[in-house]
């Protein structure tokens, strides 16, 4: 056993790391700029990214384009799926270990609806919160495995393309996750406080047209009033269902943009300094990961709340 | 002007202005969840909360601007 060196590692592994990095950095596009062509062996250098925004088609059935972001989906669908499954087939009281670890994971996020939006709404908008979190870190954990830029395959067209990419990377499935939380926002809203009121809150025409009303019964003062405030709720409400849609996109590109900067990100500091440089740098990128799941599914939770709280009646 | 220099200064200009907005936003937001929680640790959940929440809004437009760099850089 290694004596517990600086910082409890052993020195050598210390100072290997440390020859690693200072020889990728001279061999890498900064040192040989600096030093000139050294002759390194060609594992050391990495050929200049090309980060493309659209994903790659990898095959096609019929005529739907399959790229390698859905590959990906896929995989994430199938390894999520076979946790659980793995972690709920034999169900004991006294939980088993990868039990354990679901069933905190769980409660955790559990606390997390119930603080938000209370005991009983807590409990409803549960299943869609938790499948939003789950789904977007386990796209953007898997993300960062090693396979997913090395395997590449030739696709019908001829060119060699990526077999996997990261799901978040396309904007299609950032795109599809916001519309779902809006149809479910809308649901739970409709199901709450009835379609009526919940749809009445964007066309706020009521107000309006209880003061017209008042102005031809002939009470001029009060029905005007009435009518300058009815103006003012019609507008506001239409701001909030210009403010619905723009959450769409606003929900879309920041979870595309974070995960699209993070892997343009990490592919260039591996083109600069080839091996040990990227490290901080992937735990940047699981930090981003997580908190942007739960920003996703933090966000989709306080809309939904806000959706399902009938506003207290105002004084006519 | 040679269109690669001007596209390359655009780039330049479009992330370093665009991200002082967010970049004070997020400044804002935590001195005020610190004076918060100075005033009132009790309520530390609720403010964390928020914060957070607050913080995503803002760093959200910063995405924007990074968005609008990465295409001109790479698809124009």
């Amino acid at each position: 056993m290694p004596r517990r060196g600086c910082m409890g590692c052993s020195l050598p592994l210390i100072i290997g790391l440390l020859v690693l990095f200072i020889i990728s950095f001279i061999s890498g596009p900064i040192g040989s700029r600096l030093t000139g062509d050294l002759g390194f062996p060609s594992f050391f250098s990495v050929s200049q990214p090309t980060p493309q925004l659209p994903p790659e088609t990898v095959f096609q059935l019929g005529w739907f384009n399959i790229t390698n972001s859905i590959i990906a989906g896929w995989l994430t669908i199938v390894v999520l799926g076979a946790i659980f499954y793995a972690a709920t087939r034999r169900v004991k009281l006294i939980p088993s270990k990868l039990q354990n670890v679901m069933e905190a994971i769980l409660g955790w996020l559990m606390t997390f609806c119930k603080e938000v939006a209370g005991e009983e709404n807590g409990r409803k908008f549960f299943p869609v919160v938790t499948t939003i979190f789950l789904f977007v870190i386990a796209n953007a954990w898997l993300g960062l495995l090693p396979g997913f830029a090395s395997i590449t395959i030739t696709n019908p067209y001829g060119e060699h393309v990526h077999l996997l990419r990261a799901a978040n990377t396309d904007i299609n499935m950032p795109l599809a996750m916001a519309l779902t939380s809006f149809i479910v926002v809308g649901y739970f809203g409709s199901k709450s406080v009835g379609t009526k009121r919940f749809l009445g809150q964007y066309f706020n025409v009521g107000r309006l047209f209880r003061g017209v009303g008042q102005i031809f019964r002939g009470n001029l003062r009060a029905g005007l009033g009435m009518v300058f405030t009815g103006v003012i709720d019609t507008f506001v409400g239409i701001l909030e269902l210009l403010s619905v849609f723009i959450r769409i996109m606003s929900f879309t590109f920041r979870l595309f943009g974070n995960m699209t900067a993070g892997e343009i990100l990490l592919l260039m500091v591996i083109f600069l300094v080839a091996w040990v440089a990227a490290l901080p740098f992937y735990g940047l990128e699981l930090l981003v990961g997580f908190v942007q799941a739960l920003i996703f599914a933090g966000l989709t939770l306080v809309f939904l709340t806000v959706a399902a709280t009938p506003h207290e009646a105002e004084a006519a | 002007m040679d269109p690669q220099a001007m596209k390359m200064l655009a780039v330049g200009l479009a992330v370093g202005l665009g991200m002082l907005g967010p970049g004070l936003g997020i400044g804002l937001i935590g001195y005020s969840a610190m004076q918060a929680l100075g005033r009132n640790p009790e309520a530390r959940g609720p403010i964390m909360t928020n914060m957070i929440l607050s913080i995503a809004f803002a760093e959200a437009i910063g995405i924007y601007v990074l968005i609008v760099a990465i295409i001109l850089a790479m698809v124009v």
